[in-house]
């Protein structure tokens, strides 16, 4: 339900006079109860001079949702765009996502949970402006239309625009179904203007979480033991303490902080620190350690089942593996087929580093920020401060890439102790480039196995894979679904789109206890490799075209084969090429949104150069066609990294990158040429943040070995080519 | 006392002097478009122009620079209008996060400054700044289009 909230504190909280119309949802607290009645997400406001507000629901790191959820409620609304502004959001059960149930912004969710609510929002509030114009001109309201913030009676030639229905509007109840737009009506949908941020983000005018400011502020640097449950004791406080401009030096958890006027003199201080570990989880540890527990995973740990997955009904139907029937087909198979496939840790890297803002007075606490989790960040600094949430505000600024790193609030919390030791102030928190790898919750390293079981005419009779590696959900006691593996691990191992029978998928956790979370498209960095080069690796083994194996395997999903279709097309698949030229292609699939991707390379001995990438995605409408192009092609920059280079090694206990010298990032002259094509099969949005990223890999691995290269099982690459 | 010719204009802070140029701009003159990314000169985030050349001002003490003319993401629009990297980079839809982009702005504006119409390649090789959204593409279409109507 909508409502309509003109005269409560929201007109103040957006900064505009009275005599506006503000609709959203209705009172938080109810909305937390009903749940399902949070269905709209953000608040809309038109002020008496008809300038319009959003105050978007969800946080904006590059991504571009926040200019695609503006959109959906403009197109509904039929303001004048050029006249509305986006307004950061903040923790507010006013902003929940439908489809998360949550204020967050991760897992290619936002455009798709919010695509219905939004237009609702701008639907009902239209209606309420034209019934204000109705009232005031004396006309009946099915003779007026609405154009460009404007409500206009062509027969009396008369027109009003939102800033003068404004305050007429905000008197009247909000109706309960407002009819919304077709499609072959939409203007902005689809449009390829610039996104409204792009203007702040050319001038240095955005402000990001490091540009936190107020007079008077504090800034904090840290020095961090390896790990955030590490136990430590610390020498050189008194020295950091008699430093200029030092205002404290406190041990808090996981490290120490300096509270200094200036970050350059508290990390001058900071580094005054010596911390010495006592204990720690990852006492020791070595990436020969982790190879090790991760292989002793799959003998010693219990495969927990892992379903299939029909993801071609909604909502996706599991369906349990059927181990004695599997085992029988594979031992009657006429070939076997195995294979082990390894990546390794990987780091998000954003480029504006971990940082937080928090002021905490009597009874009040203030957090300021680049948050993908707004709404469990109010919680754990609450908790933090031993606060009610109603006592707790958090605001949200713009992100300098999250990525998933900044889903977990780790930083907040930190944030959050460090401003206690300064009642009253704004203190900002700041971690080094150094520590931002260091204290990374790092993509698991994982290892899969493969066991194939061939027909006599070369199609798959069974298929068990297994994997094994450290779950992320219990690293963050997340309760995963009951009676199977946890999915950020297992999921897609084996493809439940691909057509064939006896699928078995296990999980075999490890024993580890490095800091790990959600990295750009999660279980798909890691699954879409190891499921597209198995199938590449049967393809190529029973002497089928790896293309039209794959098509043969997807009847059921003529979206996929138009991607692997229009990808194969652009690479020019069946096109002659010279010796050590080679392609490959894979396939991603997620909420409704598909992609494929061609990559033509050439290797010359151990040297090998990425002639072309071809993208195809069809990721349903496309709210925002020329933004849904840069975060795919985003996206294959970010695969390309994590294929050729990622890779954090661990030594004595601690992750071994500092800085961008040893974590190495593709620069302009490592950039292919990149083609995406956007294919539309469906008419409401599909995922699309992470989309570009999983393919890559496989793609490219596919096509070294199609070079005549080495078969690639293990990532990053340049481990066995030279790039 | 540090004195500092900044967009045109003298600005006095006190501060050490071996303070980075990056955090005396973002901290004593509040100047916030020039971005911490590494500290150690690797990702050029803090690009500013010191006498006209693409800084990486992480890597130079405020007090060195001496009567130098600085210049950051703040001082390149000619007032309201745009300088043409500025404008080029929002015609082609170029920022993400947006995070990099000052910096990424200040490079492209000094390389052209310098070589007004540059091939593509040496845009590839001379510019390695690093953008974490991957908008490398959009940024060479950018560099080219700015370069087309300087």
């Amino acid at each position: 339900m909508l409502a309509n909230l003109s005269r409560r504190s929201f007109v103040k909280a957006l900064g505009i006079s009275a005599g506006a119309l503000v609709i959203g949802a209705p009172d938080p607290a109810a909305a937390i109860v009903a749940g399902s009645s949070a269905r709209f997400g953000a608040i809309l406001a038109i002020a008496a001079d008809g300038a319009v507000s959003v105050v978007c629901p969800s946080s904006e790191m590059g991504q571009g949702t926040q200019e695609a959820l503006a959109r959906l409620v403009a197109e509904e609304l039929e303001c004048d765009w050029s006249r509305l502004t986006i307004v950061q959001p903040w923790a507010d059960p006013a902003f929940i996502n439908p489809a998360a149930r949550r204020q967050l912004t991760a897992n290619s969710m936002t455009v798709t949970g919010y695509f219905l609510s939004l237009r609702r929002l701008g639907a009902s509030a239209r209606l309420m402006l034209v019934q204000a114009a109705a009232d005031r001109l004396g006309v009946p309201a099915s003779e007026l239309s609405v154009q460009n913030g404007s409500v206009r009676h062509l027969a009396s030639q008369r027109s009003l625009h939102f800033g003068e229905l404004a305050a007429g509007a905000a008197a009247l109840p909000v109706p309960g179904d407002a009819p919304l737009k077709r499609a072959s009506a939409f203007q902005l949908i689809g449009s390829r203007s610039p996104r409204k941020d792009l203007a702040a983000k050319v001038t240095g005018q955005a402000e990001f979480g490091m540009d936190v400011h107020e007079d008077g502020m504090l800034v904090a640097a840290l020095a961090l033991a390896p790990h955030p449950l590490a136990e430590f004791t610390v020498a050189g406080r008194d020295i950091a303490r008699a430093m200029p401009g030092v205002v404290a030096a406190i041990q808090i958890k996981g490290g120490c902080a300096v509270l200094a006027d200036r970050f350059w003199r508290a990390q001058k201080a900071a580094q005054q620190l010596e911390i010495k570990v006592t204990r720690s989880p990852t006492a020791g540890l070595d990436s020969a350690a982790i190879t090790g527990r991760i292989e002793r995973a799959f003998a010693e740990a219990e495969g927990q089942p892992f379903p299939d997955i029909d993801m071609s009904v909604s909502p996706p139907r599991f369906i349990p593996g059927d181990q004695a029937a599997v085992a029988k087909a594979l031992a009657g198979s006429a070939r076997r087929l195995t294979a082990q496939y390894d990546v390794p840790y990987l780091a998000h890297a954003a480029l504006e580093p971990l940082c937080c803002a928090a002021r905490y007075d009597a009874g009040s606490l203030l957090v300021r920020g680049p948050l993908q989790a707004p709404e469990a960040a109010r919680q754990i600094a609450a908790a933090k401060a031993g606060l009610p949430l109603d006592r707790v505000r958090v605001e949200v600024t713009f992100i300098g890439g999250g990525f998933g790193r900044k889903w977990a609030n780790d930083f907040v919390e930190t944030a959050v102790e460090v401003a206690m030791a300064a009642p009253g102030r704004l203190v900002k928190t700041i971690w080094t480039r150094e520590q931002d790898f260091a204290a990374d919750q790092f993509r698991p390293a994982y290892s899969a196995r493969y066991d194939v079981g061939l027909a006599s005419d070369g199609s798959i009779a069974a298929m068990h894979g297994r994997i094994a590696g450290q779950s992320i959900n219990d690293y963050h006691k997340r309760a995963g679904p009951k009676g199977m593996g946890d999915p950020t691990a297992a999921a897609w191992l084996i493809y439940g789109a691909y057509d064939f029978p006896n699928k078995l998928i296990h999980y075999h956790p490890a024993d580890l206890a490095i800091p790990v979370g959600f990295w750009r498209s999660v279980t798909l960095s890691q699954n879409t490799f190891f499921a597209e080069s198995i199938i590449d690796e049967v393809a190529r083994e029973t002497g089928r075209d790896p293309l039209a194996m794959r098509r043969s395997m997807l009847a059921k999903h003529p979206r996929m084969q138009a991607v692997l279709d229009r990808a194969a097309a652009m690479i020019g698949w069946n096109t002659r090429r010279r010796k050590g030229v080679g392609r490959g292609i894979a396939l991603a699939y997620a909420d409704n949104s598909c992609c494929a991707q061609a990559v033509e390379v050439e290797v010359k001995g151990r040297k090998l150069t990425i002639r072309r990438i071809a993208c195809a995605i069809d990721c349903g409408l496309a709210i925002d066609p020329a933004g849904v192009e840069a975060q795919i092609s985003g996206g294959m920059v970010w695969g390309l990294q994590a294929a050729l280079w990622g890779e954090i090694p661990f030594s004595d206990g601690a992750a071994q990158a500092s800085n961008f010298s040893d974590y190495r990032m593709p620069l302009l002259a490592d950039i292919p040429p990149i083609e995406i094509a956007l294919l539309s099969g469906s008419d409401r949005p599909g995922s699309v943040g992470e989309s570009g990223v999983p393919p890559l890999a496989p793609a490219l691995a596919n096509a070294i070995a199609d070079a005549g290269g080495p078969r690639i099982r293990r990532l990053p690459i340049n481990t066995a080519l030279e790039v | 006392m540090i004195t500092l010719r900044i967009n045109g204009q003298d600005r006095q802070f006190e501060a050490e002097s071996d303070t980075p140029l990056l955090w005396a701009l973002r901290e004593e003159l509040r100047l916030t478009g020039t971005k911490f990314g590494c500290g150690a000169g690797l990702c050029g985030a803090c690009t500013v122009h010191v006498d006209g050349k693409a800084v990486r001002s992480c890597q130079v003490a405020a007090g060195d620079v001496g009567t130098a003319a600085i210049t950051t993401i703040e001082g390149l629009a000619d007032g309201d209008s745009l300088h043409a990297v500025q404008a080029a980079w929002v015609s082609a839809q170029v920022p993400q996060c947006g995070y990099c982009q000052p910096g990424m702005i200040m490079a492209v504006a000094a390389l052209l400054a310098a070589t007004p119409k540059p091939m593509e390649a040496q845009v590839r090789s001379e510019i390695t700044n690093i953008c974490r959204c991957g908008t490398y593409p959009r940024i060479v279409a950018a560099v080219m289009q700015a370069a087309q109507q300087t």
